[in-house]
C-alpha cells in the first residue's frame, strides 16, 4: 500500500533533504544580513512660506523650498502682522537633492508639532483639535537634471487630533518659551511611490466661528517624518521571491502528479496542501517588478490582502492537518471540508472582519491618501469592533487547535502501550512514523513560534523604550527575511514530504498476515486515507 | 551729485571697513548678535568664502570649513545666538546672568577667561547650539552637501540613499560640532582638555534627549513591521539639563604623566564622566563690580522675596540686603493665544513690590 514519502524515505535520504531545507532556511537568514533595515525615516523641517495673497488660493499654486518669502516661527519680530492663512508650510520630498527611486515602494508622513508655552497658552485640557489643509503635489526629473514643475496630486482637509501636555519643573522661572510633548500626528499614506519628487502644502487656517484650530498654541516648528521602504530591502525582498516562486510551482506540479499516478481521487489533506502552496504561490508571485513601470496605488491593499490570504490558508491547513491525523476514523464517509466548518468559521470571521478594516483604512488611501479611520469616534469604534473581532476570532481558532493537538498527542501515546505487543517489524517501522510525524508536528511548532516570538520582538523590544537602535538595523530584516525563508521552507517540505510515495512496502513476514488483511480491507473502504499512519491508527482502533 | 554719491561710497566703506576690523578683534560668538548676524545672510557664494577666509577669530581649520560649504556661516552665527539666548534664559535669575559685551572683544567679558564652571558651561551650551542649529539646518534641507549620506559631491549617483540604511539623526551636527569647535582646542593643556571635555557633555546632552518614536506600517497597519526614529529635543531642555550639570559640575586638577589628564581634585568626590561638565578654577563671587573681569555686580538686580535660591533675596544681594520699592505696574493680563501669531491680552492694573539689592 503507498503511503507518503515522509515514511518510506530512508534516513540518510531524509537526512540530506532535511539538511538541503535547513541550508537554504541559513541562506534566507543570511540574504537579511546583506539587505538593510525594511524602511527607512527622513525629518524634513517645514519651510515657513508666506503667502501674501491668500485669496487668490488655487490648486496650481505650490510653494516649495525656495519660495520668496520665507520667516522662522520663532522669529516673533517677523511673525507679528501675520494671519494664520498666510503660513504655508512647505515640505519637498526627499531631502538633500536625491529622487525617489520606484524601489523604494511606499511612502507615509507623520508630523511633529513643537509647540512651546506662550501667554495666554493653556496648561491644562491639552487635546488638540486639527484641521489641516493638506496638498500633496509631484515633480519627476528631467534629462538634463532638473525637473517638471509641481503638478497636482491630492488634496484634502483632514482633521487630526494631538496630545499635548507640559511638565512642570521646579527651577522654572519663567514658563515662556518651554516646550509642551506632543503626540505625533499621522498625516498621509501613499501606496506608490511612482514620481521622483513630492511636495506637501500645508494650511492650518484659524477660523473661530467654524471652531477651527482654535486651541493650537504657539508652533515653533513643524516637521514631517516621511517613512519609505528601503531600496536595498525590497531588491532583497524581490529576489527572494523570484527564487521561490518558480522553486514552489515546480514542488506543486511535482506533488501533484505524484497525486494522479494513483488510483483514487485526492484526499483532503492533499487538497489542502495544494490550496496552501496556491497562497503560497499568490504570495510569492513578484508583483513589485510591475511598480517599476506602472503606477499602483492600490499595491498596500494587494499585500495585506496576499500576507492574509496565506496567513488563513495556514491557519485552515493546520487545523485540517490536525484532525486528520485525529486517529479516530468514521469509516465509510469521505473527509471533506464540511466536517471542519465550525472550526474554519473562525478564521472565516476573523479574516473577513480584518479585511473590511483594511479596506477602509487603505482602501480608502486609494481616493484619499489623508484619510484616517482612527479620527472620528464612529471610525474609532468601527475599527476598533473589526479588530477586537479578529482578534477574539484568532483565539477561539487556538482554543480549538490546541484542543485537536492535545487529542492526537493522548491518542499517540495510548496507541503507543500496544506497541510492545506486536512484533518487531513491525513496531520498529511504526515507531518510525510516529518520530517522523512528531518530528514534523515540533517543525510547525517551532515555525509558529519564531513567527509569534519575532512579532512580539518587533511590537515590544523594538518599540519606543529601546534606545540602542545601531545593532538592530539588520535584525529587524534578518527577521523578516529569516521568517518569510522559513514559511517558504516549511511549505515546501509538507508538500515534499506528504506527497504519496510510489515505493511498495517491503513484504511482511508471514504471521502477520492476518493483521494485514485485516488493514487493507480498511484501506480500500476508506480510500481517502493517505497515510499509513492514520492506517495504522485506524486498525489499532478495531484492535 | 557725483561727489555725494563717492561720499556716500566712501562712507559705506569705511563702515563695512570698521565692522570687519572689530570682527577681526572678537571671538566666534559675536557672530551671534542680530547686528553681526544680518551682515552674513544671503551671501553669494564667492563672497561666503572670502568673508569665511576673513574672519580671523577662525583657526585656519575653522576658515576651510567654513568656506567649503557656501551657506554655513548663517548657521554658524545661528548656533552662536542660540547659545547666548540659551544661557541668557538660564542664568537670568543667577548672579552671572550671562551678560553679553557687544562691543568687547571677548563676547562674554574676561570672565569667561576664569576656568570657572561658568566657561564651562558656556563651551557646553555652545557645543549644543552648534549641534542642534547645524542638525535643524540638515532637516530643513539647507546644508545638502554637509548631511546627506552620499555626502561626497562629485559622486554623482546617490547610490547609498537608493538602497538604504541612510539614518540622519543629529550625526551630522554633532560631525560639525565636533569638527568645528573641538580644533581650537589643544590637547596639551588644562584649558584645552576642559573645554574638550565640555563641548563632548554639550553634545551629549543633545543626543540623550533624543526621544525615540516608532510607527507601525505592516500588514493592516500592525506593528509586524516598525520604524523608528528619533527627534531632536528641543534647545532649551538642552540648556536646562546642561544647567544641572553646571550646578553639579565637578572640580577638576590636571595632571600630566604618562597621558595628560584631567582628575578630580580630591579622591572622596565622584568622579566626573562623559555628561559632566569640569572646571579648574573657582568661580569669583560676581557680587561686586569688576571693571577688569567685567563683571556687572548684583546691584540693582530685582530679587524674589520668597526664593530659599540663588535667586532670593539674602543670596543674590550677597548679604547686602535690598530696598522695596512699591510700583503701579500695568501687566497683561487674562491672555489668550491666537494661532498662528498674535497673543490678545487685557490690560490689568496692580500694585507690585519689588525688591532690589542694594
Amino acid at each position: 500500500m503507498p503511503g507518503t514519502v515522509l515514511e518510506n524515505l530512508s534516513g540518510r535520504k531524509l537526512s540530506v533533504l532535511v539538511t538541503v531545507l535547513l541550508l537554504s532556511q541559513l541562506a534566507c537568514f543570511l540574504v537579511g544580513l546583506i539587505s538593510p533595515s525594511p524602511a527607512s525615516s527622513q525629518p524634513i523641517l517645514a519651510t515657513v512660506c508666506v503667502d501674501k495673497n491668500p485669496s487668490a488660493d488655487s490648486m496650481d499654486r505650490w510653494f516649495a523650498r525656495t519660495c520668496p518669502h520665507r520667516i522662522e516661527l520663532s522669529n516673533v519680530a517677523a511673525t507679528e502682522q501675520l494671519k494664520s492663512n498666510n503660513l504655508v508650510f512647505a515640505m519637498e520630498m526627499p531631502q538633500h537633492m536625491n529622487d525617489f527611486s520606484r524601489w523604494q515602494q511606499n511612502l507615509a508622513g507623520v508630523l511633529q508639532f513643537d509647540v512651546v508655552y506662550t501667554e495666554g497658552g493653556k496648561l491644562i485640557n491639552t487635546m488638540i483639535e486639527l484641521t489641516l489643509d493638506a496638498r500633496l503635489a509631484y515633480s519627476d526629473k528631467l534629462a538634463d537634471g532638473g525637473q517638471t514643475p509641481w503638478t497636482y496630486y491630492k488634496h484634502s482637509k483632514a482633521k487630526r487630533y494631538m496630545d499635548c501636555h507640559f511638565d512642570e519643573h521646579h527651577n522654572m522661572k519663567d514658563k515662556v518659551g518651554y516646550p509642551y510633548s506632543c503626540t505625533m500626528v499621522p498625516l498621509f499614506e501613499l501606496g506608490s511611490l511612482y514620481h521622483d519628487y513630492y511636495l506637501l502644502n500645508l494650511r492650518i487656517i484659524y477660523d473661530e466661528r467654524l471652531n477651527l484650530n482654535t486651541h493650537l498654541g504657539k508652533v515653533d516648528d513643524i516637521y514631517l517624518h516621511i517613512i519609505h521602504m528601503n531600496g536595498g530591502f525590497t531588491k532583497v525582498w524581490v529576489s527572494m521571491k523570484t527564487v521561490f516562486f518558480p522553486l514552489i510551482i515546480g514542488v506543486m506540479i511535482w506533488f501533484w502528479n505524484r497525486v494522479h499516478l494513483l488510483a483514487r481521487t485526492p484526499a483532503l489533506l492533499e487538497y489542502m496542501l495544494i490550496y496552501l502552496g496556491s497562497a503560497l504561490v499568490f504570495l510569492n508571485f513578484p508583483v513589485e517588478y510591475f511598480t517599476l513601470f506602472f503606477d499602483m496605488p492600490y499595491m498596500l491593499l494587494l499585500t495585506d490582502i496576499r500576507q492574509g490570504v496565506f496567513y488563513a490558508m495556514l491557519l485552515s491547513f493546520w487545523l485540517v492537518f490536525t484532525g486528520e491525523h485525529m486517529l479516530i476514523q468514521e469509516s465509510g464517509d469521505r473527509n471533506s471540508l464540511k466536517k471542519y466548518w465550525k472550526h474554519l468559521s473562525s478564521i472565516v470571521i476573523g479574516c473577513v472582519s480584518l479585511l473590511v478594516f483594511d479596506l477602509c483604512e487603505r482602501g480608502i488611501h486609494l481616493v484619499n491618501p489623508f484619510h484616517s479611520i482612527w479620527v472620528t469616534p464612529i471610525g474609532t469604534n468601527l475599527a476598533l469592533t473589526f479588530v477586537i473581532c479578529a482578534g477574539l476570532s484568532v483565539g477561539v481558532y487556538f482554543i480549538f487547535l490546541c484542543y485537536m493537538i492535545w487529542r492526537v498527542f493522548k491518542n499517540i501515546s495510548v496507541k503507543k502501550s500496544i506497541l510492545p505487543s506486536m512484533t518487531q517489524a513491525r513496531r520498529l517501522h511504526y515507531e518510525g512514523i510516529m518520530y517522523r510525524f512528531t518530528f514534523l508536528m515540533a517543525a510547525t511548532l517551532v515555525c509558529a513560534g519564531i513567527t509569534v516570538v519575532s512579532f512580539i520582538f518587533n511590537q515590544y523590544t523594538q518599540g519606543e523604550h529601546k534606545w540602542d537602535d545601531s545593532m538592530d538595523i539588520e535584525w529587524t530584516s534578518v527577521i523578516h527575511t529569516g521568517v518569510y525563508g522559513m514559511w517558504n521552507v516549511y511549505i515546501c517540505a509538507l508538500l515534499m514530504l506528504y506527497a504519496p510515495s510510489h515505493k511498495q512496502w517491503p513484504s511482511e513476514p508471514l504471521s502477520e498476515e492476518v493483521e494485514f488483511s485485516r488493514l487493507s480491507s480498511d484501506t480500500t473502504a476508506t480510500p481517502n486515507e493517505i497515510s499509513s499512519l492514520t492506517s495504522f491508527v485506524a486498525k489499532a482502533n478495531i484492535e | 551729485m557725483g561727489r555725494h554719491y563717492v561720499g556716500a561710497s566712501v562712507w559705506t566703506a569705511t563702515v563695512v571697513w570698521m565692522t570687519m576690523w572689530q570682527l577681526t578683534q572678537a571671538d566666534w560668538w559675536q557672530l551671534g548678535f542680530p547686528a553681526t548676524l544680518s551682515t552674513i545672510l544671503n551671501l553669494t557664494p564667492t563672497a561666503h568664502k572670502e568673508r569665511c577666509m576673513k574672519m580671523d577669530f577662525f583657526v585656519d581649520k575653522q576658515k576651510e570649513l567654513c568656506a567649503k560649504y557656501d551657506k554655513i556661516l548663517p548657521i554658524i552665527g545661528n548656533g552662536a545666538k542660540l547659545a547666548i539666548e540659551e544661557c541668557q534664559t538660564q542664568f537670568a535669575y543667577t548672579r552671572w546672568n550671562c551678560t553679553t559685551f557687544a562691543e568687547k572683544n571677548n563676547t562674554f567679558g574676561n570672565v569667561a577667561t576664569i576656568k570657572s564652571r561658568e566657561a564651562a558651561y558656556l563651551n557646553a551650551i555652545s557645543a549644543a547650539s552648534m549641534a542642534y542649529a547645524v542638525t535643524r539646518a540638515c532637516t530643513k534641507g539647507e546644508l545638502s552637501e554637509w548631511c546627506s549620506c552620499d555626502n561626497k559631491i562629485r559622486q554623482r549617483k546617490p547610490t547609498k540613499w537608493k538602497w538604504g540604511a541612510c539614518s540622519d539623526d543629529i550625526r551630522y551636527g554633532e560631525k560639525f560640532s565636533k569638527e568645528f569647535l573641538d580644533v581650537r582646542e589643544d590637547q596639551n593643556t588644562a584649558l584645552g582638555l576642559m573645554n574638550l571635555h565640555n563641548n563632548e557633555a554639550g553634545r551629549r546632552a543633545v543626543r540623550s534627549r533624543m526621544q525615540r518614536t516608532c510607527k507601525c506600517h505592516g500588514v493592516s497597519g500592525s506593528c509586524s513591521m516598525q520604524i523608528c526614529w528619533r527627534r531632536l529635543p528641543t534647545l532649551r531642555k538642552v540648556a536646562e539639563g546642561l544647567y544641572k550639570r553646571y550646578e553639579g559640575a565637578s572640580h577638576v586638577k590636571y595632571v600630566e604623566r604618562r597621558r595628560k589628564k584631567l582628575k578630580v581634585i580630591s579622591p572622596d568626590f565622584k568622579k566626573p564622566n562623559r555628561t559632566d561638565l569640569v572646571y579648574l578654577e573657582d568661580s569669583p563671587d560676581y557680587c561686586e563690580k569688576n571693571e577688569t573681569l567685567n563683571i556687572l555686580g548684583t546691584r540693582g538686580r530685582v530679587c524674589n522675596l520668597t526664593s530659599q535660591g540663588i535667586d532670593g533675596c539674602p543670596l543674590l544681594c550677597c548679604g547686602r540686603g535690598y530696598q522695596t520699592r512699591v510700583k503701579d505696574v500695568e501687566e497683561k493680563c487674562q491672555c489668550a493665544f491666537v494661532w498662528c501669531c498674535n497673543v490678545v491680552c487685557n490690560t490689568c492694573r496692580s500694585r507690585k513690590e519689588e525688591h532690589v539689592c542694594n
